[in-house]
């Protein structure tokens, strides 16, 4: 029964919405990961983590648009009401996860710069770097 | 009679299971844990034996992926060479566990010593009796592997270091080429079952040699499965792994580094013999073979320490069985076969009862020099019975059992060179120099036993039973075997011993007709051959150049000591060549996260931005701005919020701002119809925030003031993957590609409502995202929470571990 009806999904079918060109996005992006970038690049370790979380905030909104913003909410049923698209739900739900993981990452990365200062008596990543050459 | 299935299973994977116990068991037992392995090695020698006794042959086989082209299965294969390995392995595993007992006394690290080495029996077994091309790889791998951690045992010095080192990436080095040459066999034969069916690869040799030789990769093939076997059985010029590999503790020697590893390269050999035989099979393992017999052999006498002497003179006899099954031309092909598959086993016994002999010397004498020996069989006087068998075994004096191997490679040698003349002369010639040497250091290495002892020797304590026993239970081993010669000449053969024999030289023989079934006898001979003169020849030489032993020593070693005559010196320079490419690492590598994230995202944006200039993607045209105008709000306080973040005059305001950035991009998540992302989003924004503050109370401020060109260096590296960043959204969000992925739920979710509500009713859910996250991606959202158990785990471990003071 499940194999028969899963096999059935072989046709095509668009119930996405149809990519546009997103140039407030591209924009917006663009000017996100540069900053964010900016922060990596700084000496001081919290500022370091902020570079990433700005990244990976980037990163999400990212694949939300890859998923097509004019679309409706992808509910089972959504589609009665007239709606042709609906927004891209594997890509919410890889989004969804990744998130998650962020706020893992982020909480680890901030405990490791606490450990850091406590061994290291210091924050600045250029020190750090010094004391092991 | 087919192998059971459950006995093959336990012989493998009892070792496996037991290492994997050994720290439980260390816990229980302590020392005695020695004796626990032992008893394992027993068990799996007791079901190899089954199996040999039983006349179960045959092939066991678990299939894993059963798909046309795809056959991955773990299969093994029983005939006489796999269970001649296998009662080594497990056999000398009883020996050797036992007397580790006794030895590893007073040794550090006794509980990773005994799981290494039962672990080390698995692979060997596993090597012994694998079927499949890729799962011999594996074992063969795994006893490299292990044969590294052993060598390595005493990991604090670095001379140990040093051979371990060694060792792994000469014999794993030949392995890949050993792989290579795999996949050539493998590719032409169209499996990778080498043995056991009708489509194995032995099965089909003579197509599988034509095919080769059509492509031209007959050759090729041939070297690289010959590279393998010489890299692991310490042929020249890569044996020189071997006499660093004695920085192991003495049973390891004994047990990897004379009786077992190193014979699973001619094992390979002789596995491959009927695959590949050919002329330049016997050119290449013959002068291979012949050379390493009689370098080593000159090696050996030129050597100062009893375990270095061994270890030559381990090289030189796998040279010598190599050498055996590289003979293959007209009518001395089997006696090829009885020279490897006789000696295989003769070796085995008299070495590993030499490598325990010297481990009691070292142990109790407190030296391995061999100057300051002597005299040593008035307190040793078992270990002496014990050497005068191994050591005139291994010189191949008769009646020992090394003599028969021996003669049977002066037959094979001279009946080949009578067959095909020539050039051909040089091969009994040379057999008979290279024996001259061995005959002279088994004398030297007898004669330290006997003759006056050096004043400076103090005196020698008498070893426990448990490293005299399995001396003495090979040295009786290797005497049965001298003895059933002697019987042999008188007509009363030792049947058993020579059926098994006659066994591992089916298996290895090439033509299935000829030699199938010959009856395999040894005995001494009692009429004047050539072999017996080339026997008599080396032994009468050997006995007149003795009592130069000690000038030939010093002349050897001033040879060695000649950079371009050493093998050594190749090895060390090519690896200080390599060790110089640390200037690239130094400059690459400074330790400064910036020039890592630098590198990596510059390398990365200039990648891609070179991909689309290359594969000319042009940008979409402006077509007016399609996100409604809230989102257009959003999305600019966003920038502006980060904007702030990277201009933030404190950590908690840079904090603070940091969560508008947060909270704004929730807001674009409602606006998006990504109603789950918005409140997965707020949820974490809020807890991030409240973590950030906990963390800063505790850090000092930091303003880190940066140069002027720092920054403007840095303001570019993030314009450019700013600009990257750029193009690939407007590339990507212009692109429509057809079969989305998405479409396949958006159907089962009821959006055509003609496709019914499918995800509802299996998967019990009205949201689709939810549905997907635990239902068809639930692995991701296990991998979701692994990530954040690891990174809660990690917290408490960097905190409170601290804290407990377990750093420093």
């Amino acid at each position: 029964m499940m194999g028969s009806v899963l096999a059935a999904g072989g046709e095509a079918g668009a119930y996405v919405p149809a990519r546009e060109p997103q140039f407030v996005l591209a924009v917006v992006l663009g000017l996100l990961f540069a900053l964010g970038t900016f922060l990596v690049l700084r000496r001081d370790i919290v500022r370091v983590v902020w570079g990433i979380t700005i990244l990976s905030q980037a990163a999400n909104v990212y694949l939300v648009t890859m998923g097509g913003l004019a679309g409706s909410v992808p509910f089972v049923g959504h589609g009665d009401h007239g709606a042709t698209a609906t927004t891209d739900p594997l890509v919410q739900a890889l989004v969804l996860t990744a998130i998650v993981i962020g706020f893992g990452t982020t909480a680890f990365a901030l405990v490791l710069t606490y450990r850091v200062y406590e061994e290291h008596g210091t924050i600045d990543l250029t020190e750090i770097g010094d004391t092991h050459e | 009679m087919q192998p059971n299935q459950w006995v093959m299973a336990a012989i493998v994977g009892l070792p496996f299971l037991a290492a994997a116990l050994t720290p439980l068991v260390y816990r229980l037992l302590g020392e005695r844990t020695a004796y626990a392995s032992a008893a394992v090695a027993a068990v799996s020698f007791v079901l190899v034996g089954q199996l040999a006794i039983t006349d179960a042959r045959g092939l066991v086989s678990w299939t894993w992926i059963d798909a046309p082209g795809f056959d991955v299965a773990l299969s093994f294969y029983v005939d006489g060479l796999s269970l001649l390995i296998g009662f080594l392995a497990s056999g000398i595993g009883i020996l050797i566990l036992t007397y580790s007992g006794g030895y590893m006394h007073e040794e550090p690290g006794k509980m990773k010593f005994y799981a290494t080495l039962l672990a080390f029996m698995g692979s060997m077994l596993g090597v012994a009796f694998a079927a499949d091309l890729i799962v011999l790889f594996v074992f063969w791998e795994l006893t490299s592997i292990s044969s590294f951690i052993l060598i390595g045992h005493y990991t604090g010095e670095t001379s140990s270091q040093y051979a371990a080192r060694k060792s792994m990436l000469i014999t794993v080095a030949g392995g890949l080429f050993m792989l290579l040459g795999f996949l050539l066999v493998a590719g032409e034969g169209g499996t990778f079952q080498l043995l056991g069916t009708d489509q194995a690869l032995i099965a089909q040799a003579e197509s599988i040699r034509e095919g080769l030789r059509a492509d031209g990769l007959f050759v090729p093939a041939l070297v690289l499965i010959g590279i393998g076997a010489a890299a692991k059985s310490a042929q020249v010029p890569l044996h020189i792994w071997l006499p660093n590999a004695m920085e192991a503790p003495t049973p390891v020697s004994a047990f990897l580094h004379s009786a077992t590893m190193v014979k699973a390269g001619v094992y390979l050999v002789g596995r491959f013999r009927p695959l590949l035989v050919s002329d330049e099979w016997q050119l290449l393992f013959v002068t291979m073979g012949l050379v390493t017999m009689t370098v080593a052999a000159i090696l050996a006498v030129g050597a100062s320490d009893i375990k270095e002497l061994l270890a030559y003179s381990t090289a030189s006899h796998l040279g010598l069985i190599i050498a055996g099954f590289g003979v293959i031309g007209a009518g001395a092909n089997t006696y090829g076969a009885e020279t490897g598959a006789f000696h295989i086993l003769n070796h085995a016994a008299f070495k590993a009862a030499l490598f325990l002999v010297a481990g009691i010397i070292a142990h109790e004498a407190g030296t391995r020099m061999i100057d300051d020996l002597g005299g040593l069989w008035r307190e040793l006087p078992i270990a002496a019975a014990v050497t005068v068998v191994a050591a005139l075994g291994m010189a191949g004096v008769p009646p020992f059992n090394g003599f028969y191997s021996k003669e049977f490679l002066f037959e094979a040698t001279y009946e080949l060179a009578h067959a095909s003349g020539g050039l051909w002369w040089i091969l009994p010639a040379v057999a008979v120099f290279g024996s001259v040497f061995t005959f002279l250091y088994s004398i030297r290495f007898l004669m330290l036993f006997f003759g006056e002892k050096p004043d400076a020797l103090g005196h020698v304590h008498a070893p426990p039973w448990s490293m005299r026993l399995p001396a003495v239970v090979l040295a009786v081993v290797a005497g049965i075997i001298g003895i059933g010669g002697i019987t042999g000449a008188a007509g009363v053969h030792i049947e058993p011993l020579e059926a098994f024999v006659s066994q591992v030289v089916d298996a290895t023989a090439i033509e299935h007709g000829g030699e199938h079934g010959a009856h395999f006898e040894y005995y001494l001979p009692t009429e004047l051959t050539v072999p017996v003169l080339m026997s008599a020849t080396t032994i009468g030489l050997g006995a007149v150049v003795y009592p130069f032993y000690g000038q030939l020593r010093d002349t050897i070693v001033r040879l060695r000591s000649v950079p371009v005559l050493s093998a050594n010196w190749y090895y060390d320079s090519a690896v200080d060549g390599l060790d110089r490419s640390r200037v690239v690492e130094s400059t690459i590598q400074t330790g400064l996260l910036r020039t890592y994230a630098l590198v990596l995202l510059l390398a990365v944006s200039v990648m891609t931005l070179f991909a689309y200039a290359a594969t000319a993607v042009g940008l979409p045209s402006f077509s007016g701005i399609v996100s409604p105008v809230p989102m257009v709000i959003v999305l600019g306080v966003a920038v502006v919020a980060a904007f702030a973040v990277t201009r933030a005059p404190s950590h908690v305001a840079g904090v603070l701002t940091l969560s508008i950035l947060g909270f704004m991009v929730a807001i674009f998540y409602i606006l998006g119809d990504a109603p789950d992302l918005a409140l997965t989003q707020l949820l974490i924004e809020t807890l991030v925030l409240v973590l950030f503050l906990l963390v800063l109370d505790k850090l000092p401020p930091f303003y880190g003031e940066a140069r002027r060109s720092i920054l403007a260096r840095d303001a570019i590296a993030s314009g450019i993957v700013g600009i990257t960043v750029f193009v690939t959204v407007l590339v990507t969000t212009a692109a429509n590609p057809e079969n989305r992925i998405a479409n396949f739920f958006l159907e089962r979710g009821g959006v055509p409502a003609e496709h019914g509500t499918w995800i509802l009713d299996y998967g019990g859910g009205a949201n689709i995202v939810n549905v997907i996250l635990v239902d068809f991606r639930a692995f991701d959202t296990l991998g979701e929470i692994s990530v954040i158990a690891m990174a809660a785990l990690s917290v408490i471990a960097l905190i409170a571990m601290r804290e407990r003071g377990e750093t420093q």
